[in-house]
């Protein structure tokens, strides 16, 4: 175990930001704060610096109220863990106008530094075209729910993959798309082959996948550059798979705390 | 000291695997921490018979009898297992038995499935019982589509009462709290390792309570998985220095008479 100390010190000495966690609602509708204390301490213990956190409704067709709900829920936890959380509002595209006013409101006045999308339209949907130009005016990236699932498509029917986020590349080269957790589960050499070449698009580490050979892949198709630390739930697996990775270490360093995304936490709450 | 319960040498069809023969999987092995680890050869999922997968076993890790802890996968559905198998443990000493009934299409309350079982018990060797190879969402589209059935696997700890089991690579957390129950009322043991347990979520700590400190093992699907995702799980386990050596090696010291 001393080994593990020995490797925790690339976290210890360097700056960790985790683009990707999650707060929730507990069973009564408010914001779950037994599991904010075991995210917050799970990220003290490994040295992590900033947790950026969304609330999103991962199934059905969430109402702009349950969005609205979602965001302030959030809003609530950041308050609660200030200079550690911060937030990205939760957006369901198919309220057009409703979204643009949502996530002026995030930004603006709560201080969020980007947007999450789950899935409820592939993020190449014409309908996602307003809601894209508008984080492009914002200068705020997008993180969206992705994979390719082998098994059980018709679960998530309108889940992105890799070659989506590709065709909304090529419309929009000045917008920031991160491809959520290319760990998540799916088939994550699918999601690398498809937006390896897309520059705009970046992924982050986390999910629950921790094959041999997966950190290797990704920074060797995208560059490091183009990857984001993250975690989704998986906290231990997200330390782990980046302790084991055989990368240089300047690699792990730069996913850590991606340079190309400092400016975004230098904003908001 | 680290014992690894679940490691394979060979080659998988649907994903090119590193470090996949002894040399080079006790090497990968050992650079993570890992002081002896139980392998088995991948190939004899896949292959018809299985048995050709467990002499490749034997064949390559001649030379590293002292690391690799070998088991043997057999498929109780293929004419001649009760012969191989007992080849396998008096012949070869193999230490273990794994099973793939997801693989191998047959249930584990099956009449040959259960006889095998037994006769694993009675030659005082582990049936080891992996989940999963890979994650289901991550599967190929020629790959099977089942994991290992829950209830099954009670149905079966309470036919064969003498078997000692060890469930791994799945929601092991959710195994110890179902089959609490049907494991008090055997004398065969069910040990559990939480390869797919993060010790940051709840599921850890219930897995230890529901399994018990002595019940837990270590196990990193190498080299399938990275092993540090498995050994920064036990760093940060809120668990005493005694029960993590339990953890890390005794546990399976003990089981397997080492």
């Amino acid at each position: 175990m001393k080994e593990i100390e020995q490797k925790m010190n690339l976290f210890k000495d360097n700056t960790v930001v985790n683009w990707h966690e999650h707060v929730w609602f507990d069973e009564n509708g408010k914001l779950d704060i037994a599991h904010c204390e075991r995210l917050v301490e799970a990220a003290h213990r490994t040295y992590t610096d900033t947790l950026v956190c969304s609330l999103p409704i991962m199934g059905g067709h969430p109402t702009h109220e349950d969005v609205v709900k979602c965001n302030d829920t959030l809003y609530e936890a950041m308050k609660r863990y200030p200079g550690i959380m911060k937030g990205m509002a939760f957006i369901n595209p198919g309220y057009i106008r409703e979204s643009l006013d949502e996530i002026d409101r995030c930004v603006n006045e709560l201080g969020m530094i980007g947007v999450k999308l789950y899935n409820h339209y592939y993020i190449s949907d014409p309908i996602v075209r307003d809601l894209i130009e508008k984080c492009i005016e914002l200068d705020i990236p997008i993180l969206e729910h992705a994979g390719k699932l082998n098994f059980m498509p018709e679960s998530q029917p309108f889940i992105s993959d890799g070659t989506h986020f590709a065709k909304v590349a090529k419309e929009y080269p000045e917008a920031t798309i991160i491809h959520a957790h290319i760990g998540g589960g799916g088939d994550w050499q699918w999601c690398l082959k498809a937006i390896a070449d897309c520059p705009n698009i970046y992924t982050d580490t986390s999910g629950s996948v921790c094959d041999e050979g997966l950190i290797e892949q990704v920074v060797d198709a995208m560059g490091a550059e183009r990857i984001l630390f993250g975690t989704d739930g998986s906290y231990s697996p997200g330390v782990g798979k980046m302790l084991g990775a055989n990368i240089p270490e300047d690699d792990k360093i730069e996913i850590l705390n991606n340079k190309k995304f400092e400016r975004y936490l230098e904003r908001g709450l | 000291m680290i014992i690894d319960v679940n490691t394979y040498i060979g080659s998988w069809a649907f994903r090119r695997i590193k470090h996949n023969d002894a040399a080079g999987l006790s090497k990968f092995l050992k650079e993570a921490g890992i002081d002896k680890a139980v392998v088995s050869c991948v190939n004899s999922i896949l292959y018809k018979d299985t048995q050709e997968g467990n002499l490749q076993l034997m064949e390559e890790i001649m030379g590293y009898e002292d690391y690799f802890i070998p088991f043997a996968i057999i498929n109780p559905r293929y004419p001649g297992w009760k012969k191989d198998f007992i080849y396998c443990i008096e012949i070869l000493g193999m230490k273990g038995l794994e099973l793939y009934p997801y693989y191998h299409d047959y249930n584990l309350t099956d009449d040959f499935a259960v006889e095998l079982i037994d006769l694993a018990a009675d030659m005082k060797v582990p049936v080891h019982l992996p989940c999963a190879v890979e994650n289901l969402r991550q599967r190929h589209w020629l790959d099977t589509t089942e994991n290992l059935s829950i209830d099954a696997v009670e149905r079966v700890l309470a036919i064969c009462k003498t078997a000692d089991f060890i469930i791994t690579n799945g929601p092991t957390d959710v195994y110890a709290n179902r089959l609490k129950s049907v494991s008090a009322s055997r004398s065969g043991r069910v040990y559990y390792d939480f390869a797919r347990v993060d010790v940051f979520n709840p599921g850890f700590e219930s897995l230890v309570e529901a399994a018990g400190v002595d019940n837990v093992v270590f196990g990193s699907v190498a080299p399938f998985q990275y092993v540090d995702t498995q050994l920064v799980k036990l760093h940060y386990a809120k668990l005493d220095d005694d029960d993590k050596e339990k953890i890390g090696h005794k546990n399976l010291e003990n089981l397997l008479g080492l």
